[in-house]
């Protein structure tokens, strides 16, 4: 018994050890950087995540965890403009050129992140958001009155309670989640993501979802107040409100599209897949 | 002896010819320039097969746009077009045609390796383009990935595989929404899908090009 508590005690030292070995390659860095009202902050990460919250104040700042020596982060600020980048050194990779960071801003802050693998996050602001990725896995929450642009190759793309949104997400074949999204403007141009949106399609607004191959399901409330447009070149399409028909520029066949008005018809819909299959819910 | 009698022996002869063929070559302007061109293709040839062979997926591209252009009407593979034609054209088509689209390929692949600016956007298709100017473009546009590619390979080898899979989802997206504007001109959605086809085309450049990697 006294042997097994020893052994497990001296496994115990040496992955304590191992642990802080790999820790201690790994760096801080804090950045701060005082900013006016509307400030712009962009972050440059090839590998990492970026994950961006409100902060107190007229204030940025940036924490970073670098993980080596390959890999450096450059600052500055210019005026109301705030850059950070991460500079791969030769011999980086995904993991040796990884960098974390986690950045608050002003609120009103607009901000631009780009990172190859992601994941990219950014929550409770009311400036512009501008996100790309290219695998990222990219999640933007609680945005209110501003524009939200997304690009991803194969990054899954979630938005919830974005509101009073100009919202563009482009997308080849990462899934596009919309949940609550509402705004002047929201367009969804996927190639094989799956699109979904669930919401109310606000008043006022213009929705266009837009996929190759990929489904969309859209689910909106009874009360919702739309014009819809649908169609699917080789998929099928499905419906489950009662519409008003409307005029469309082109021949509705029954099965591969649908047109008609939802309430006052307060927002456009267009949903339109090539050999998607289209479904528009009624919650 | 006539041209059409020289013609129809000349694929069995090619590489040295008779007294009669000959002497037939001295008097007839047209076979002299007819075996003269052949002769161009075939050193030609001989030449591109030294040089870089561009890869399997060029060939296929070939093969695929030609199949769309209704140039092969069967799912076969690009030399069943040969076959299907009446003998004396097939000895004639035979090394021209291979010649013709193995120049053709190599010259788009190597001229593709050259372009500076990659991230440029494609130009506005019209519906109305001829086939020959299509697969122009489709070839163009296979030589330009095939580039991207390389790029991608030497630069960020992890991401090649991911470049090249929404590539050709792009590539395929783009060929739907063609067909789909050139049959319906008038179709506001058609004219919709082809604009989105070539922005994505456009952010995965971008996206590869824009990358500050090592």
């Amino acid at each position: 018994m006294q042997q097994s508590i020893r052994h497990a005690a001296r496994l115990s030292t040496v992955l304590i050890l191992a642990v802080a070995a790999f820790a201690a390659n790994e760096v801080r860095k804090d950045y701060h950087f005082k900013v006016g009202h509307r400030s712009s902050v962009s972050v440059i990460n090839q590998y990492g995540p970026i994950s961006v919250k409100p902060a107190t104040g007229h204030h940025v700042v940036v924490t970073a965890i670098l993980h080596s020596d390959k890999v450096e982060v450059y600052e500055s600020q210019s005026g109301n403009r705030v850059s950070v980048l991460s500079h791969l050194l030769p011999g980086a990779d995904a993991e040796s050129g990884r960098v974390d960071y986690e950045v608050q801003v002003p609120a009103d802050a607009s901000v631009t992140l780009h990172s190859t693998t992601g994941p990219l996050h950014a929550e409770r602001l009311h400036g512009d958001v501008i996100l790309e990725g290219n695998t990222a896995n990219v999640d933007v929450r609680d945005v209110n009155a501003g524009h939200v642009h997304v690009k991803t190759l194969d990054g899954p793309v979630t938005l919830t309670n974005i509101t009073d949104g100009h919202v563009e997400i482009t997308s080849v074949s990462g899934d596009v989640a919309l949940k609550s999204v509402t705004g002047p403007f929201v367009q969804v141009n996927s190639s094989s993501g799956r699109i979904q949106y669930d919401g109310d399609f606000g008043s006022g607004g213009q929705y266009e979802l837009t996929s190759h191959t990929g489904d969309i399901e859209a689910t909106a409330p009874a009360y919702a107040s739309i014009d819809v447009t649908a169609r699917s070149e080789q998929g099928k399409v499905e419906n489950d409100f009662p519409l008003n028909p409307s005029h469309t520029s082109f021949v509705v066949r029954a099965g591969s599209a649908f047109a008609g008005t939802v309430g006052k018809a307060a927002s456009s819909v267009k949903l339109f897949s090539f050999s998607g299959k289209i479904h528009l819910r009624k919650r | 002896m006539t041209c059409e009698e020289f013609q129809r022996v000349l694929p069995e002869n090619w590489g040295g010819h008779t007294v009669e063929q000959k002497e037939h070559l001295k008097s007839c302007s047209a076979c002299s320039e007819l075996v003269s061109d052949l002769n161009a293709i075939s050193d030609q040839a001989g030449l591109l097969q030294a040089s870089e062979e561009p890869c399997p997926r060029v060939w296929s591209s070939i093969e695929i746009a030609l199949r769309q252009e209704g140039l092969i009407h069967e799912p076969q593979p690009l030399r069943s077009l040969v076959p299907a034609l009446p003998r004396w054209r097939a000895a004639w088509l035979m090394p021209l045609a291979a010649a013709f689209l193995m120049a053709f390929g190599v010259l788009v692949f190597e001229r593709g390796t050259g372009r500076p600016q990659l991230a440029q956007q494609p130009p506005a298709p019209s519906p109305a383009m001829t086939a020959g100017v299509r697969l122009d473009r489709g070839l163009s546009v296979l030589a330009e990935d095939e580039q991207l590619l390389k790029l991608m390979a030497a630069r960020a080898p992890a991401l090649k595989a991911a470049y090249e899979s929404d590539l050709r989802a792009v590539d395929s997206y783009i060929r739907d929404a063609e067909l789909s504007a050139r049959d319906n001109p008038n179709d506001e959605v058609a004219q919709r899908y082809l604009m989105n086809a070539y922005e994505q085309r456009a952010m995965v450049y971008q996206m590869a090009l824009d990358r500050s990697l090592p």
